[in-house]
């Protein structure tokens, strides 16, 4: 049984009337430490799905992701008035050009604050990453006129490894959670938008089994609604361990979230994860004592992803340890189409795959169109193939 | 030792005198049999361009056999490379020999029958295909001994270099140069980029089995910034009305710029042939016959379809002056100091125009239309280009706007001829041309 | 090449039945208890499935007592294709991939196993099917018209060309012409563009059949070509299409009797199992 998950909106008006600000943060990778201990919160914006995509696409040509288009699309539809600040990390050429033609195109009111992340895992790669994380703290200072030390920053980073530990231990646990699919998706990407110490209280809360009370509302002094998110409340009866065909669900984003329902119905149930905006994000804490280098230490030390520049042989032996560690049976790539960073890995972690004995399927989505009977039928059938 | 023989005797004996042969034979032939009424003909250094881009294949053939080989993205440090006696070997440059001769799909489709999705770059597609297969008009790809990749022109390289890292168990370094979002890097980027240079010449020196020697460093420096001096200088000739050569013609003779820069011989050819752009210009003549129009190009030609759509602009009295792809290795290496290698080299490799914002872009196509008297531009949409492509649509809008000039976004590939559409394009030129008046 | 309505009795003792909904036709078929099919009925697709469904259930030979009583009070009815989720009396829903490698497997390949290719109206599909009859991989287009029967469909209305006889004229024409369109609909203004320019329809017919066969191959090539290469689906019955898929692959290609039932078919298989 789930505890109620804060709306975004009301986690956003909480935010707000407190006095903090709100930052919108592009995919994938930053540092919401940073962010925190300037009072900024980060709220993430994975497309969002079904936004009238005209918008994006008067600056955008076709071939770019809808992930990228539909965020400029919210954009220009006033979805981000309400915050005060734009995150645009660097992942891609796609997300590279969002960046830009936001600072020399678009221009919206709020600063935009782009985020380069550095593709090696050298030395030289986390030095950079600490000083872009250095640069961003400068431009947080102009913006909210407070100067966090080095002090406050750990205190903030500390909070959030706690809330990433706790995650981690939520996919570990997975089978024995008491929690459909799409449950436990909703919490996990809750991570998305709540705030740490909340998110470490909901993580321990389902962790121990308990039901929800006030802890939730507590936090942010918010009522907490129980048919959050928009969607439908569980229909089935948590699958047990061992119960449906087990599989492994990488790729970017899980939308429309009715895939986890479908994918049940068909029989099948997510044992591990490696999508981009979960399972990739599972960032080991840093070593050092500087704030700035432990931040870095941590992005760069997350879990095999390409937009971090990871080795091929890396993503495999990644994937392979899942599989094994989780019983998984096939990997399902679930990918929004255009995404390069994916497609050229594919080929290789797929043969891969195979000769370890791992099926695997691909579907290709567009986030503004509903999950496909095309779609589904792909899954279905390989569901059956690998029963 | 026997390596060295056969690669002597093939390259240095047989294969060079056979193409010595072709070139003067070529040269012999010189503008007989040009049929083009609107167009003037190709440069009479052509023939020796091609020589020298034939004798760089030839030498690559047998490369394996007594050099090592490195493969590296077009906008990589390669000065360091070239110091240090590597063969080099850029498969962008190749894939673009495979879209010209009209071989890009076949190769591009072993890659795609192995997988790979026909939403990547056409470029790597033709490459993977041409790993895969073996296939090649060149004759033979030497296999690379340590792999290049530098994120200035695009991060698709990046996963691209991964696989073939991984299909060549080679050693893959990366120059990660971060992107410039504002009008100047940030010093930490720079330093960034310095020392992955730095650090970049162990893993170099011990796959070369030799030691970097700085004054060979130097003098490749040297060259780099001669050769690219004066392919900007070729490339401003353009100034002048009519234009000397078009922006096609430079698609064609920039291969030298691109891949065998810091070669003695690129500063040779492009000093010849500013000679002779300077002796069109002395005698009047422009590349198009009848210029009544001036355009500029933006982003990468459309190897498959240059001839038709040279001859189809030329036609109509429109002259093709300049490109920012081409300008881009006019800007590029024209900032190194020999004298400071390093220092110079996390600069130049930082500031390319793919490296840059937008807005910079646009900047600099509102620079090239005034300073070219440019009537207006055409944006080649290209499918595989995600850098160079987004942003065009407001380019576009704001050319038209500022500068009061229309501009087209023409939507296609580079090198995969099953994202050109004949009829629609030939539509949107044809209105496009009308529009020019 | 579909009549509009088709229906064959072999025997009458069917003990299973399978159901094939798919977006052009829909196809039903009983086996016996041996699994050897006995029944068959086609039909145009109905936009109303479900009284289609109906009407199917109702010409559906008396079914023996088994069959009748079922398993709780089901029929022993296996559902597959586009519209398999609104077969309500069906004891199960399987994908098309697995019902046609069922059907074929027992029909081609038994004990042998092999490579599917099986051409429909709106989608297409490439099926590796292991020595033991399961299915070990696929491959499909499910996005995008053109290497499905709907791109021979519309391209050759521009041409005037009766779809029973395409293949007819396809394999008639001396030389080819390339069709480069990746889109079916750029490919159509590419047709008219050749015949305005005096092009014949038969070379321009055959080039249409060779871009639909090579979109076909690249997707056999991912799976990977294990012989026997086997045809199925609507498009199958189209003479030029085995032929050249033969010449691109090198590989001789085997058609089942009833091309189009084969969904159905495998889908039969799996009730009997039930």
């Amino acid at each position: 049984m789930l505890p109620a998950i804060p709306r975004r909106s009301e986690i956003i008006r909480a935010q707000q009337d407190r006095g903090g600000l709100v930052a919108a943060v592009l995919p994938i990778h930053y540092s919401r430490a940073l962010l925190r201990a300037f009072d900024v919160l980060p709220v993430e914006v994975w497309g969002p799905p079904n936004v009238d995509a005209s918008y994006g696409a008067a600056h955008l040509q076709p071939y770019v992701c809808s992930l990228v288009r539909n965020a400029l699309s919210f954009l220009r539809t006033g979805g981000l008035d309400v915050v005060d600040v734009i995150v645009v990390p660097h992942a891609c050429d796609s997300l590279q050009g969002l960046g830009s033609i936001l600072i020399d195109f678009v221009r919206p009111s709020q600063p935009v604050i782009p985020l380069y992340l550095p593709r090696g895992m050298r030395e030289s790669d986390i030095q950079f990453l600490a000083e872009e994380f250095r640069s961003v703290y400068r431009q947080l200072e102009d913006i909210t006129h407070r100067s966090p030390s080095n002090a406050d920053l750990m205190a903030s980073i500390e909070r959030e490894e706690a809330a990433d530990a706790l995650l981690a231990q939520l996919h570990q646990r997975r089978p024995q959670l008491a929690l459909t699919q799409t449950e436990f998706y909703r919490l996990v990407r809750a991570r998305e938008y709540l705030p740490a110490e909340t998110c470490s209280e909901l993580a321990r809360a389902v962790l121990d089994g308990r039901p929800t009370d006030s802890p939730l509302q507590r936090a942010f002094n918010c009522q907490p609604d129980d048919s959050s998110s928009g969607n439908a409340a569980p229909t089935r009866n948590p699958p047990l361990k061992g119960e449906g065909i087990p599989i492994l669900l990488s790729g970017i984003v899980p939308e429309p979230m009715s895939l986890f329902e479908s994918i049940a119905e068909m029989g099948g149930v997510i044992v591990a994860d490696d999508l981009a905006c979960c399972g990739r994000r599972l960032y080991p804490p840093g070593k050092s004592k500087d704030a700035f280098l432990r931040m870095a230490e941590g992005l760069l030390g997350g879990p095999p992803d390409p937009m971090r520049g990871s080795p091929i042989q890396e993503r495999l032996d990644h994937l392979l340890r899942l599989t094994r560690a989780s019983g998984a049976r096939g990997v399902v790539f679930y990918d929004v189409k255009f995404c390069e960073p994916e497609l050229y890995d594919l080929p290789d972690l797929r043969r891969g795959l195979q000769e370890a004995g791992i099926p695997s399927a691909t579907i290709e989505v567009d986030l503004n169109d509903p999950l496909s009977h095309q779609a589904l039928t792909r899954i279905e059938a390989f569901l059956e193939m690998i029963a | 030792m026997s390596g060295r023989l056969v690669y002597h005797l093939n390259v240095s004996v047989l294969g060079r005198t056979f193409l010595r042969v072709q070139r003067w034979q070529a040269e012999q032939r010189g503008a007989s049999g040009w049929k083009s009424q609107h167009l003037a003909p190709p440069l009479k250094i052509s023939p020796r361009v091609k020589e020298l881009v034939a004798r760089h294949w030839l030498e690559a053939r047998y490369a394996n056999l007594h050099r090592k080989v490195a493969w590296v993205t077009s906008g990589a440090p390669v000065e360091l490379l070239k110091a240090l006696d590597y063969c080099v070997i850029y498969p962008e440059n190749h894939a673009a020999i495979c879209g010209t001769a009209r071989v890009a799909v076949d190769m591009a489709s072993e890659a795609e029958n192995a997988g790979y999705s026909r939403d990547i770059c056409s470029y790597a597609r033709t490459d993977l295909g041409a790993m895969l297969s073996g296939k090649t008009p060149v004759g033979k790809l030497p296999k690379p001994d340590l792999l290049l990749a530098c994120t200035n022109i695009c991060q698709t390289v990046l996963f691209w270099y991964r696989v073939l890292a991984r299909h060549f168990n080679a050693p893959l370094v990366l120059i990660d140069t971060p992107f410039v979002y504002y009008e100047k890097a940030s010093e930490h980027a720079v330093e960034f980029v310095k020392r992955q240079l730095e650090e970049a010449v162990p893993v170099m020196e011990r796959t070369a089995g030799r030691s970097l020697d700085e004054r060979k460093l130097q003098e490749v420096g040297r060259l780099s910034r001669m050769a690219s001096q004066l392919w900007m200088e070729i490339m401003q000739r353009n100034h002048h009305r009519p234009a000397p050569i078009t922006a096609f013609d430079q698609f064609t003779q920039m291969a030298p710029v691109v891949e065998l820069r810091g070669d003695a011989a690129t500063v040779d050819l492009y000093a010849a042939m500013l000679k002779e752009v300077d002796e069109r210009i002395t005698r009047g003549i422009g590349a198009v016959k009848n210029e009544r129009k001036r355009l500029l190009w933006d982003n990468l030609p459309i190897w498959y379809r240059l001839r038709y759509l040279a001859e189809f602009l030329g036609e109509h009295g429109v002259a093709l002056v300049a490109s920012t792809y081409t300008n881009a290795w006019g800007e590029l290496t024209a900032l190194i100091d020999p004298e400071r290698p390093f220092e110079s080299m996390a600069r130049t490799y930082t500031y390319p125009i793919l490296n840059r914002g937008t807005g910079h872009k646009l900047a600099t196509m509102k620079r090239m239309i005034d300073e070219y008297h440019l009537d207006g531009a055409i944006l080649h949409s290209d499918r595989s280009c995600k850098p160079y492509s987004i942003g065009q649509i407001d380019q576009r809008d704001r050319l038209i706007r500022d500068c009061g000039v229309p501009a087209l976004l023409l939507e296609a590939d580079h090198n995969d001829s099953r994202c050109y559409s004949e009829e629609p394009v030939a539509n949107r030129l044809a209105a496009f041309v009308e529009m020019l008046g | 090449m579909t009549a509009s309505r088709d229906e064959r009795r072999m025997t009458n003792s069917v003990c299973a039945l399978g159901i094939d909904v798919g977006s052009t036709t829909v196809k039903m078929v009983g086996v016996d208890a041996e699994g050897n099919l006995a029944w068959h009925l086609l039909e145009q697709a109905d936009p109303r499935v479900e009284d289609q469904v109906e009407r199917f259930l109702a010409r559906a030979p008396c079914l023996s007592p088994p069959l009748a009583g079922g398993m709780k009070g089901r029929l022993f009815l296996v559902a597959t294709g586009y519209g398999r989720k609104l077969v309500r009396p069906a004891a199960r829903q399987v994908t098309e991939i697995t019902c046609h490698a069922k059907g074929v497997y027992r029909e081609l390949a038994a004990k042998r196993g092999g490579t599917l290719v099986d051409i429909g109206g709106q989608d297409s599909k490439v099926i590796g099917i292991s020595p033991k009859g399961d299915v070990t991989d696929f491959s499909m287009n499910d996005k995008c018209a053109a290497g499905t029967g709907r791109f021979l469909e519309n391209t050759a209305n521009r041409l005037g060309v009766p779809l029973d006889r395409m293949g007819e004229v396809a394999l008639s024409a001396s030389h080819e012409v390339s069709i480069s369109s990746t889109c079916t609909v750029f490919a159509e203004s590419e047709v008219i563009s050749l015949i305005a320019h005096g092009v014949a329809v038969e070379p321009i017919l055959r080039g249409l059949h060779r871009s639909l066969i090579k979109r076909v191959v690249a997707m056999i090539r991912t799976v990977g070509l294990a012989p026997p290469l086997m045809l199925s689906g609507g498009v199958a019955q189209n003479q030029a299409i085995p032929r050249m898929l033969e010449e691109e692959t090198g590989e001789k290609v085997i058609l089942p009797r009833y091309p189009q039932l084969m969904g159905a078919y495998g889908a039969a298989l799996i009730a009997l199992e039930m």
